[in-house]
Parts: C-alpha cells; sequence; structure tokens
C-alpha cells in the first residue's frame, strides 16, 4: 500500500483507552481515502438520528493518501462528524501541516468516540499516544492552547515539530457556530464540529510524527511535481493574484460581476468595494505568506500588525472574511475586519456560520422586528463595534448573545422570519449571491454540507472562466457542470488535495501525480465515479438524517425578489429549473433520493 | 563557488523543500525527518536551515541574535547538528545527516521544488 500508512486510532474517551486498527484495503480501494474513507467509516458506525452533541456521535479525522508525500498541495486533512448546527453530515477541509504530521506519525485516520469526564489533550508524539488533562488550556484561546501545550513539553525542540487541532471558547461553550482551528488557520466548512469536539471535553488533538511515507514509483513523482509547480508558476492566477493576496482578490472580480453580498443579500452592489481585497488589503495589513504543507502557491496570508483597534499576529482576512463577516453585515472597514477574523481564529467560530448570524439579526433589527431590548445587543448594519461585540459575546455566551448564539436559522424562527435567514439545511450561505451565477446557486441548493462554495468551485468557470467560458447568468450546461465539479471535490479532498490548483491546472494533471504515487491506473472517469459514490454515500447519511428534497432550495429572496441594483440588476435565481435535470445525471428520484439501480452501479 | 541563498523574508514554511531532499536521497520515500533541510518557526517567520558538518560535543556559547527587532535564540538558526539538537540524524539509525548539494555539479533538489523565492543557487 504506497501513500497510505493503513492504521487507524480508535480513542474512547469515555473509557480512556485507545487502540491501533487496520483500515481494510477493499475500503480503501474503493473510498480511496480521506473524506470518503471517513463518510464511508463515519456512516457505518453512527445512526444518522443521533444526537450531534450527544457521547453516541463520533469525530473522524482522516487525512488523505497523497497527504504528506509531497504531492502538490496535498495537505489536507478532513474531520468527519454530525454538524452541530445543521443535522447534516459535516465534513471540513483542514490544511496546514496537521494532516501531513498525522501521517508521519504514523496514522491515517483517528477515531474519536464518547465523551471524557473531565477536558482533556489528546497527544500523539511519535508512538506515545496519551490523553492528558487540559486544565490549563480549558478557556483559553486557541494560539494561548498552543503556546501552553508547547510549553508543557519537556522537550522544547519537540514543541516546534508538533502541531495542534484545537478549539475556542466557542467549542467549550458548546456554541454551535463553533469551528476547529488548526495551527492559526480556519478550517473550511467547519460549522458546527467545533461544538462536537467540545461536547466530548476534548480541547485539542496534537501529533507530531518521524515515520515514512512510501512512493511507488519516487523518479517518476519527482518528475511529475517538478513539472506541476512549473505548470503553477505559469498560471497567471495562482503564481500573481493567490500568491499577492490570497482569495481576497476575488472581491473585485466579484463586484464587477454582481456577486459580492450586501447587508444580508438584500443588494449587491458596492461601488467603493472594488480594490477593498487587492491594494486596500496591502495598504491595512503588513501581508506575509504562509504555506500549507507542500504548497507552491501559499495563498495564506498572515500579518503583525499594531494599530489601536488591531493588534496582533493572525491570519489577513480572506475572501470568505471580507464577504461574510464584513460586507454581507454591511462593513467595508478593512480594520474591522480583519480584527473580526481574528475573533473568529481566536475564539473558534466559523466566520460564515457567524457573519450570517449576525447579518440576519441585524436584518431584524433594520426591518423593526426585534429590538435592541430583545437582543441585549446593538446591531445596526455597517456598525463595526457592534459585530465585534456580538462576536465575542457570541463566542463565550456572555451577557445575553445566547440568542443569536444558536443560529441564524434558529433566531429567524423565533420571530417566525425564516425567510430573512440566508442559509440552507440551517447552515449561512457563503459570500456568493446565486442569483447571478446559477451553476452556484444549484450547488448551493444540492450540497450535503450546507451552502458552502467550497465543495464545488463552479466560480472557476462561471465568473473567472479559467477553462471554459460560461455565462453565470445562464442555466445551459450548468447541472452537468456542478455534478462534475462536485464528484472533483469529492475525490480531490478524499485525495487530500487543495481546490485551489485548479486555478492554474486542469483535473486531468494531476492523475500522473496520483498514479505514480499511489501505484495505481487510474483514469479521471475512475476517480470521478468514486467521488460519485463518495457524493451518494454522504446523501444516504443526510437522508437518514431526515433530509429530502424540500430541502433542496434556496431562501425565498434569491428565488422571488430580482438584484435590486449594481451590475446584475433584475437576475433571479432559477434553481428550481436545473433541479429535475440534476436529478436526472445524479440517477435520482424526483424527490432527491438515489434510485436502487444508482446505487447498485455505485457498489452501495 | 555555486552557493545556497536563503532569503527568509520570501520563505511560506510549507516544507517542500524537505520532502523534496528526502525523495532525491532515498528514492520513494517522504519524510522530513531524513531531510538534510528543515524549516522552523518562529512566529510568522520561517527559518530553513540546512545540514552543516556533525559535531561530537554541544558547544558551550549560548547566543541570541537580534534580527528585525525580534530576538532569535542562535540555536535555531544553527547547521550543525550536535546532541543538543535532535535534528540532521536519522531517526531509525542514528547516522547524521548533512547536506551534499546533490552532487556534482550542484543541482539542489530543496531550489529545484522552492517555489516561493526563499532559496535561490547563487555564484560568487
Amino acid at each position: 500500500m504506497y501513500g497510505c500508512t493503513g492504521r487507524c486510532l480508535r480513542v474512547n474517551l469515555s473509557e480512556g483507552k485507545h487502540s491501533v486498527e487496520e483500515i481494510d484495503p477493499e475500503l480503501l480501494g474503493k473510498f480511496v481515502g480521506g473524506r470518503g474513507l471517513g463518510v464511508k467509516v463515519f456512516s457505518d458506525e453512527v445512526d444518522p438520528k443521533t444526537d450531534p452533541l450527544g457521547p453516541e456521535n463520533k469525530l473522524i479525522f482522516v487525512s488523505g493518501p497523497l497527504v504528506g508525500t509531497g504531492a502538490v498541495t496535498g495537505a489536507s486533512c478532513n474531520a468527519v462528524t454530525k454538524s452541530a448546527l445543521s443535522g447534516a453530515i459535516a465534513c471540513a477541509k483542514m490544511r496546514g501541516h496537521f494532516g501531513a504530521e498525522l501521517k508521519f506519525a504514523g496514522f491515517d485516520m483517528i477515531i474519536i468516540e464518547g465523551k471524557a469526564e473531565s477536558p482533556v489533550i489528546l497527544s500523539i508524539l511519535d508512538d506515545k499516544i496519551n490523553i492528558r488533562p487540559a486544565f490549563e488550556s480549558w478557556g483559553r484561546t486557541t494560539s494561548e492552547t498552543e503556546v501552553v501545550f508547547k510549553r508543557n513539553l519537556e522537550d522544547k525542540w519537540a514543541g516546534r515539530e508538533t502541531y495542534l487541532v484545537s478549539i475556542g471558547p466557542a467549542g467549550e461553550k458548546l456554541v454551535p457556530l463553533a469551528n476547529v482551528i488548526n495551527d492559526g488557520f480556519l478550517c473550511v466548512g467547519g460549522a458546527g464540529i467545533g461544538a462536537v469536539m467540545g461536547s466530548k471535553n476534548l480541547k485539542a488533538i496534537a501529533v507530531k510524527g518521524s515515520h515514512s511515507l512510501s512512493i511507488a514509483d519516487g523518479d517518476r513523482f519527482v518528475r511529475v511535481i517538478t513539472n506541476l509547480i512549473n505548470k503553477l508558476n505559469s498560471a497567471p492566477l495562482t503564481s500573481q493574484s493567490m500568491r499577492a493576496w490570497g482569495s481576497a482578490f476575488f472581491t473585485g472580480i466579484c463586484y464587477q460581476k454582481g456577486v459580492l453580498p450586501y447587508k444580508n443579500f438584500q443588494a449587491a452592489a458596492f461601488a467603493e468595494s472594488k480594490d477593498i481585497g487587492t491594494e486596500a488589503l496591502s495598504n491595512a495589513f503588513a501581508l506575509r505568506s504562509s504555506g500549507c504543507f507542500a504548497c507552491p502557491v501559499a495563498c495564506i496570508k498572515k500579518t503583525d500588525v499594531s494599530n489601536p483597534l488591531f493588534r496582533g499576529k493572525g491570519m489577513a482576512p480572506t475572501y470568505l472574511a471580507i464577504g461574510a463577516l464584513g460586507l454581507n453585515c454591511g462593513i467595508t472597514d478593512l480594520t474591522t475586519i480583519g480584527m473580526a477574523n481574528m475573533i473568529c481564529a481566536e475564539m473558534g467560530l466559523d466566520p460564515i456560520a457567524a457573519g450570517g448570524t449576525v447579518a440576519t439579526a441585524m436584518e431584524l433589527v433594520e426591518k423593526g422586528i426585534a429590538d435592541r431590548d430583545a437582543l441585549k445587543l446593538e446591531l445596526r448594519f455597517g456598525q463595526g463595534e457592534d459585530l465585534l461585540q456580538a462576536l465575542t459575546l457570541m463566542a463565550t455566551k456572555k451577557g445575553h448573545a445566547k440568542r443569536i448564539g444558536k443560529g441564524g436559522d434558529a433566531l429567524a424562527k423565533e420571530y417566525g422570519q425564516s425567510k430573512r435567514f440566508m442559509g440552507v439545511k440551517g447552515m449561512p450561505m457563503a459570500p456568493f449571491d446565486p442569483r447571478c451565477i446559477q451553476g452556484m446557486g444549484l450547488h448551493f441548493a444540492t450540497c450535503n454540507y450546507g451552502p458552502h462554495h467550497l465543495y464545488a468551485y463552479t466560480f472557476f468557470e462561471e465568473v473567472l472562466n479559467v477553462h471554459e467560458e460560461l455565462d453565470p447568468w445562464s442555466t445551459e450546461g450548468k447541472p452537468e457542470l456542478v455534478k462534475r465539479y462536485q464528484d472533483m471535490t469529492a475525490i480531490m479532498d478524499s485525495l487530500g488535495l487543495c481546490n485551489w490548483p485548479l486555478m492554474g491546472l486542469k483535473f486531468n494533471n494531476f492523475l500522473p501525480m496520483i498514479n505514480s504515487c499511489l501505484g495505481t491506473d487510474y483514469r479521471a472517469e475512475d476517480l470521478l465515479r468514486i467521488g460519485e459514490r463518495i457524493w451518494n454515500q454522504e446523501k444516504l447519511f443526510n437522508m437518514g438524517a431526515g433530509f429530502d428534497h424540500t430541502h433542496d432550495t434556496l431562501p425565498g429572496r434569491f428565488l422571488n425578489e430580482p438584484i435590486p441594483d449594481g451590475p446584475a440588476k433584475g437576475q433571479i435565481s432559477k434553481v428550481h429549473e436545473m433541479l429535475p435535470k440534476y436529478y436526472d445525471l445524479r440517477g435520482w428520484s424526483k424527490r432527491s433520493q438515489p434510485l436502487p439501480e444508482t446505487l447498485k452501479a455505485l457498489e452501495l | 563557488m555555486p552557493r545556497i541563498k536563503i532569503d527568509h523574508d520570501k520563505c511560506t514554511g510549507c516544507r517542500h523543500c524537505e520532502i523534496a531532499c528526502s525523495l532525491n536521497h532515498v528514492t520513494g520515500v517522504a519524510n522530513p525527518r531524513r531531510a538534510r533541510i528543515r524549516v522552523f518557526r518562529e512566529g510568522n517567520v520561517f527559518f530553513p536551515v540546512i545540514a552543516g558538518p556533525f559535531v561530537d560535543a554541544a558547544c558551550t556559547s549560548k547566543l541570541n541574535v537580534k534580527i528585525g527587532g525580534q530576538v532569535y535564540d542562535m540555536c535555531l538558526l544553527c547547521r550543525a547538528s550536535c546532541p543538543q539538537k535532535p535534528f540532521f540524524i536519522e531517526a531509525d539509525t542514528g547516522f547524521p545527516l548533512k547536506c551534499d548539494f546533490c552532487g556534482i555539479p550542484p543541482n539542489p533538489s530543496c531550489v529545484r521544488w522552492c517555489n516561493s523565492g526563499a532559496l535561490e543557487l547563487i555564484d560568487d
């Protein structure tokens, strides 16, 4: 078995015991590893109707077979569980160095079961696996947790090589918007996972390892990677824009196409936002690139800033932060957005979920439905202090922020205003207006994890036109595009690759790398087929959890209210026109259920 | 004689150089602990360190260096593999590792894979 270690660590926190198991090679062949393996093991072991915050729920961290081998952008580790926010399956992508270090420690997967009696930290330092008490770090922010853990290690050099994934105060207090934080990075799509980790009284997992990974055809692998690095270097988006500003540079492009939301998706245009993600970002922060393991693009921007409002070291805002925490709450000041992003990383909140919730609350206040006294919080569009205060209170459950800490969906329902919550399956929407980017709209409606763009980034084709020139307003060819991207993302996550290189490479370019590393003979169709199998497996879990075709839709605002202004004025989402075609392509019934013959063909 | 120039300002800490080194010296084995270049992090700054000579005894003088207003432990930047540091020593055999410039003429694999511009081969 090349690439994989073939071992899995099962930790039962209730009993304080752990055991090492072999992973079934047949399962690895069918699901490759990473997200696919995690989803399969999770759906086999956990009842879909289980309480996400109960001890029966499990939490799986799983690295793909290409992670740590040096494959270009092979850094992605997936966290699989049942989300506390939506109740659907959740599969976050953690980049950084944690996944690779887990492989070097000799494990592909960690399964966490039960609930510890008191707060603990799981530490895996080479072959020394133990569960330590976490009294010192409980209640601390994520960066403090890291420092405290490393300081307590006897060997200071070991601390330099240890990587942590931890939760902040939000996860400890079981706030459903909580995320897990890995090495200072906000993990992608992790809303609701922090609370699951908190419910198990698990503060952090630390790993360090010194085992080797073997590669099938080492000489060819090295040649292929050198070639891929050169290709990424000659593509303008990956070599210039992403390297200079990270994903924040999308802001200008999104503005031009009208995709940029404003004030809880009430408007789509905002003229001043033209260079908020590019020149203005460089001016506001001293940007420093930071790369995930084996990534030649290095899109993550770290910053050291000290000014009256923003002090410290952390991640500079990405497009998600600018869109969800900034413009969607009516805020354009970059310092405030940067600080809000830092609060999210330190407190362990998910920026999309937290931003979406605050924006919903702001709209309720603006429309006079909720008032200051009811929320016990001042929340007005465009007021930076209101946002920062709400985020801190939400994370610590202090004061009277419990109400909005439950999430945007619960808050809007409480006031009988579900239509003012912009999200699907209880999950707030990523900052892309689906009315003027139809493919993304279809993906948001059908995604198993809720409306998160990074599970099918059709944006590359529809707006950036990297490989194909597609009209974002038209529905033509979109169901095919969405299905292809969803399957492709599923398989790339399972292998452990990041999606960003698709801005410079085609999926086929990865094949020589995958095959020379794993010693396999995959063609693109084979891999997309495995991706489809993974997507259907997740769908089956969600069906068991009570999700059906009525959840495959978008909020009423996108279906009924045309965009009032901006470059895409008058556009409306045509998701219901595309759904029958999409179900047809997937081999699902009209009620969004996989047909028996589809499942049989996929060997499920 | 050619030499490798290291620019700390450009390093992104992706550790691709470690894997490049490991794959180049032992075909088909990826393991940063067997690499002759390691990247250490201090705050937001990354320090690539290339393995120098092995010494039997640890030095008795400890230094702190100040770079750009920050104080760093010199041991972090030092290239020697000494008994006080667990780096540049193969974990399973205990053999010391030293950079060999990937043979003659020098064509170091770490420089070839470094995309950030932190490592550069220069002639002086």
